[in-house]
C-alpha cells in the first residue's frame, strides 16, 4: 500500500522538491521495490543535469541568413515574372486594339485609294475608336496594375 | 557586448535591418538548436529545423504584436516545429496522459550501472524521444541554463503552477518507460 503512495511522489523526492517524511522515509529505506524506484529516479535526475547542451554548427546564422536572402530572392523573382507577364499583356491588348482601329478603318486592306483613306480617318474615327474604348480600358487597367505591382516590388526590395 | 533591448532589436529588424536580425539569431539559435537537437537526434535535421525556426521568426516577426516576450513567442515556433516533425506524439493531451498507474508494474530493473553510463544515456534519449512533445519540450527546456520556469510555462501555455507538476509527470513516464521498455 505504501509503495503505490510513493511512487506518485519519488520524481519530487528525487529533485528535492519535497522532503520525505519520516514514514516514508522510513518505508524507502526498507522497501526494495521502493528503494530501487528512487534510485533509479535519482539516477535519472543526474544523468538530465548533466546532458550536454548541443553547440549549433559555427556558420548556423550564416547559414538562416543566406537561407533568408535565397527566399526574399524567390519571391522578387515571382513578382518580377508576374510584372513582365502583365506587361506582355498589356502591350498584347493595345497591339489587338490597334490592329482591330485600323482593320475597321481599312488599313488593313490594300487600297490606292488614299482619298478614301483620308476620308475614313477623319470622318469614322471617332466612331471606331469609341467602339474600341472598351479593349482600351482593359489595356490601361492591365498596364496600370503591372506599373503598381512593379512600385509595390520595388518598395519591398528597398 | 551589451545585449540590444528587445523592443529596440524586432522594431530594427522589422524595419528590414538585417544586422538586428543576425543579433536575434545569435542570441536564440543555442537554445534554440539544443532544444530541438535534444529531440531530434539527427544532427543535420536538427540543424535544418532550426533554421526553418529562424525563417518562421523573420517571416513572422511583422505580425507579431509583442503581447507576449520575444523568446516565448520563438519557444512556441520550437514547439510547433517538433509538434510537425513528430505528429504522433503532438496530439497527446497531457490531461490523458496517466500517471503510470496502468502501466504494467514491473519490478524496477536490476541494478544495471555495470552497463555503464553510456548505455544509460542511450536508453535515456530513447525514452525522451518517446515522451509527448510538451514533455520533450519540459524535461530538455527544464534542464538547459538560459530557460526559465515563466518561459516554459507561457511557452506551453501552461499555469505556472502545473510546469512543476508536468515536469514530474513526465519524468516519472521517462522512469516508467525505462523500467517497461528500455530494460
Amino acid at each position: 500500500m505504501r509503495c503505490d503512495e510513493l511512487e506518485p511522489l519519488i520524481e519530487a523526492i528525487a529533485d528535492g522538491t519535497i522532503e520525505p517524511s519520516p514514514e516514508d522515509g522510513a518505508h524507502v529505506s526498507s522497501c526494495p521495490t521502493c528503494s530501487a524506484r528512487l534510485a533509479e529516479a535519482r539516477r535519472i535526475e543526474q544523468w538530465l543535469a548533466a546532458r550536454e547542451v548541443p553547440q549549433p554548427a559555427p556558420a548556423f546564422t550564416a547559414a538562416v541568413m543566406a537561407r533568408i536572402g535565397d527566399e526574399k530572392w524567390q519571391t522578387e523573382r515571382v513578382v518580377d515574372i508576374g510584372f513582365n507577364v502583365f506587361i506582355a499583356a498589356g502591350v498584347l491588348v493595345f497591339i489587338a486594339f490597334g490592329a482591330g482601329l485600323a482593320w475597321s478603318l481599312g488599313f488593313l486592306t490594300v487600297t490606292l485609294d488614299s482619298e478614301e483613306l483620308l476620308r475614313a480617318v477623319f470622318s469614322e474615327v471617332e466612331g471606331r475608336v469609341i467602339s474600341q474604348l472598351q479593349t482600351t480600358a482593359i489595356a490601361a487597367v492591365v498596364l496600370t496594375m503591372a506599373l503598381a505591382l512593379w512600385w509595390w516590388a520595388e518598395e519591398a526590395a528597398d | 557586448m551589451t545585449a540590444t533591448p528587445e523592443r529596440e532589436l524586432i522594431e530594427r529588424c522589422r524595419q528590414g535591418d538585417e544586422t538586428a536580425f543576425r543579433e536575434l539569431v545569435d542570441q536564440y539559435k543555442n537554445l534554440v538548436f539544443a532544444l530541438i537537437a535534444r529531440s531530434v537526434p539527427n544532427r543535420s535535421r536538427a540543424e535544418e529545423l532550426a533554421q526553418d525556426v529562424f525563417l518562421k521568426v523573420h517571416k513572422g516577426l511583422p505580425y507579431f504584436r509583442g503581447e507576449s516576450k520575444l523568446s516565448t513567442w520563438i519557444y512556441r515556433i520550437v514547439i510547433n516545429a517538433l509538434a510537425q516533425e513528430r505528429p504522433d506524439l503532438a496530439t497527446t493531451s497531457l490531461d490523458n496522459v496517466r500517471d503510470g498507474e496502468d502501466q504494467a508494474r514491473l519490478q524496477p530493473a536490476a541494478d544495471d550501472r555495470s552497463f555503464g553510463d553510456l548505455v544509460l544515456r542511450d536508453r535515456l534519449q530513447k525514452a525522451i524521444e518517446r515522451l509527448p512533445i510538451q514533455y520533450q519540450v519540459l524535461i530538455n527546456g527544464h534542464y538547459m541554463k538560459g530557460m526559465r520556469y515563466e518561459e516554459l510555462a507561457a511557452a506551453l501555455d501552461m499555469p505556472m503552477g502545473t510546469v512543476k507538476t508536468h515536469l514530474h509527470r513526465a519524468k516519472r513516464q521517462l522512469r516508467h518507460l525505462l523500467e517497461t521498455e528500455y530494460r
